[in-house]
C-alpha cells in the first residue's frame, strides 16, 4: 500500500524537499526553453493523426492548426514522464500496484477503468478550455504569477474537493 | 538541442512526482478529501520556489528567460477548471500524472489517458462552435500579478512565495488518519 508522502533520509519531509526540487527544475525549465506544460501535446497528437488520416481536413481545423506541430519540446516532456515514473517506481521497495481504488466503499476494477476513462475526458476538456492543465497552467502559470493559474486552480480545487467529498459520501451510504 | 532539454525535464518531472506519490490516485483523493494535505504542500512548495527563482533570474539575466504567460479568458479558464476538478476528484489523475503512472506500471492510467485522447478529440470538433466565443468572452489577455497591483514583479513573488512557503509550514501534513 502507498503511504502518503514519506520522510526523506535528511529528515525534511519529502513534499518539501521534492517540491523544492520541482520549483528549481521549472525555472530552469523557463531557463532552457519554456514553462512546463503536458495538456497541449494531447491535441497535437490528434492533430498529427489528422494530417496524415486526412492531411485537408487537418489544415481547415483552426484549433489543430493554432496547436501545431506534434515536435516539439513538449512533447519530448511528456515521454520523459514515461521515463521519470519508471524510473522513480524502481525504487520503491513494493511495486506500485496495478489499479489502485481511490474513493472509499466498494469499488470493483471494470468501474475503476470507467471512472478513469470519464476523468480522463473531463481533464483534458477542461484543460484544453481554460488552456492548460495542473503543469501548465497550476505551476507554470503560478509561478510566472499569471492571473489565469490562480483563477484555475481556483476552479480545480472548488469541484475537486467537492467531488471528492460527494464520492465518499455517497459510497460510504450518506454520512 | 530544445528537445533534448525537453526530455530531461520530463525525465526529472516524472521521477519527482511520482517519488511524492503525486501520480497515486489515492494519495490524490487523500488530499482532495483533505484528510493529507502533502500534494497541496508540495504543489505549493514548488510554485513558492519556482517563483521566487524565476523573477530573481530575472533582474540579472532577463533576455535569457522563456516566459510564456496564459491568457486570461475569465469565463473559459474558470470552467474549464471547473470541469477539470471534476475529472480529478473523480479520477485522481492530472494529463501528466497518468503518464507518470504508465511508466510506473498502473493500468488504470492507461484509461485515464485514452479518455484524455477522446476529450481533446471532441475540443477538437467542437472548439470552433463552442469554445471559440466562450474563450472570447471577458478576455484580459495575458496579465499578470504585478500588472494588476502596479508593483515590481519581484516583489510581488517574493511576498506571495513567501505567504505560500509561511501557510504550507503552518498547515499540517496529515490531517486525519484515512
Amino acid at each position: 500500500m502507498t503511504s502518503p508522502v514519506p520522510a526523506t533520509r535528511s529528515g525534511m519531509p519529502a513534499w518539501a524537499s521534492l517540491g523544492i526540487i520541482f520549483g528549481l527544475v521549472g525555472a530552469a525549465s523557463i531557463l532552457l526553453f519554456g514553462p512546463i506544460g503536458v495538456s497541449g501535446t494531447y491535441p497535437r497528437l490528434i492533430g498529427e493523426a489528422a494530417r496524415a488520416v486526412d492531411p485537408a481536413y487537418a489544415a481547415s481545423n483552426p484549433y489543430l492548426v493554432k496547436m501545431g506541430s506534434l515536435f516539439r519540446a513538449e512533447t519530448f516532456l511528456v515521454l520523459g514522464l514515461v521515463i521519470g515514473g519508471f524510473l522513480g517506481a524502481r525504487r520503491d521497495r513494493v511495486p506500485a500496484p496495478k489499479v489502485e481504488l481511490p474513493h472509499p466503499g466498494h469499488e470493483t476494477n471494470a468501474k475503476r477503468y470507467t471512472e478513469a476513462f470519464l476523468a480522463g475526458f473531463l481533464i483534458l476538456f477542461g484543460a484544453r478550455l481554460a488552456g492548460g492543465c495542473t503543469s501548465g497552467l497550476i505551476i507554470s502559470g503560478m509561478t510566472q504569477l499569471s492571473i489565469a493559474g490562480f483563477v484555475f486552480a481556483a476552479g480545480v480545487f472548488a469541484t475537486g474537493i467537492g467531488t471528492a467529498k460527494f464520492m465518499q459520501a455517497i459510497r460510504m451510504g450518506g454520512n | 538541442m530544445e528537445n533534448l532539454f525537453g526530455l530531461l525535464v520530463g525525465i526529472a518531472m516524472g521521477f519527482l512526482i511520482q517519488r511524492v506519490r503525486a501520480s497515486s490516485p489515492v494519495v490524490i483523493l487523500q488530499n482532495l478529501r483533505l484528510e493529507n494535505l502533502g500534494i497541496i504542500k508540495f504543489m505549493a512548495t514548488t510554485i513558492a520556489v519556482g517563483m521566487i527563482t524565476v523573477y530573481t533570474l530575472n533582474l540579472f539575466i532577463p533576455d535569457l528567460l522563456h516566459f510564456d504567460i496564459k491568457p486570461t479568458y475569465l469565463v473559459g479558464v474558470l470552467v474549464g477548471g471547473l470541469i477539470f476538478g471534476v475529472g480529478f476528484g473523480l479520477g485522481g489523475y492530472c494529463p501528466g500524472t497518468c503518464v507518470v503512472g504508465i511508466g510506473e506500471g498502473r493500468r488504470d492510467a492507461w484509461f485515464a489517458l485514452a479518455g484524455g485522447i477522446v476529450g481533446a478529440l471532441v475540443f477538437t470538433l467542437v472548439y470552433e462552435s463552442l469554445i471559440a466565443p466562450l474563450v472570447a468572452l471577458m478576455d484580459f489577455g495575458k496579465i499578470t500579478v504585478q500588472d494588476v497591483l502596479h508593483v515590481p514583479a519581484i516583489a510581488a513573488a517574493l511576498v506571495i512565495g513567501t505567504i505560500f512557503l509561511v501557510v504550507v509550514k503552518l498547515l499540517p501534513t496529515q490531517v486525519k488518519r484515512a
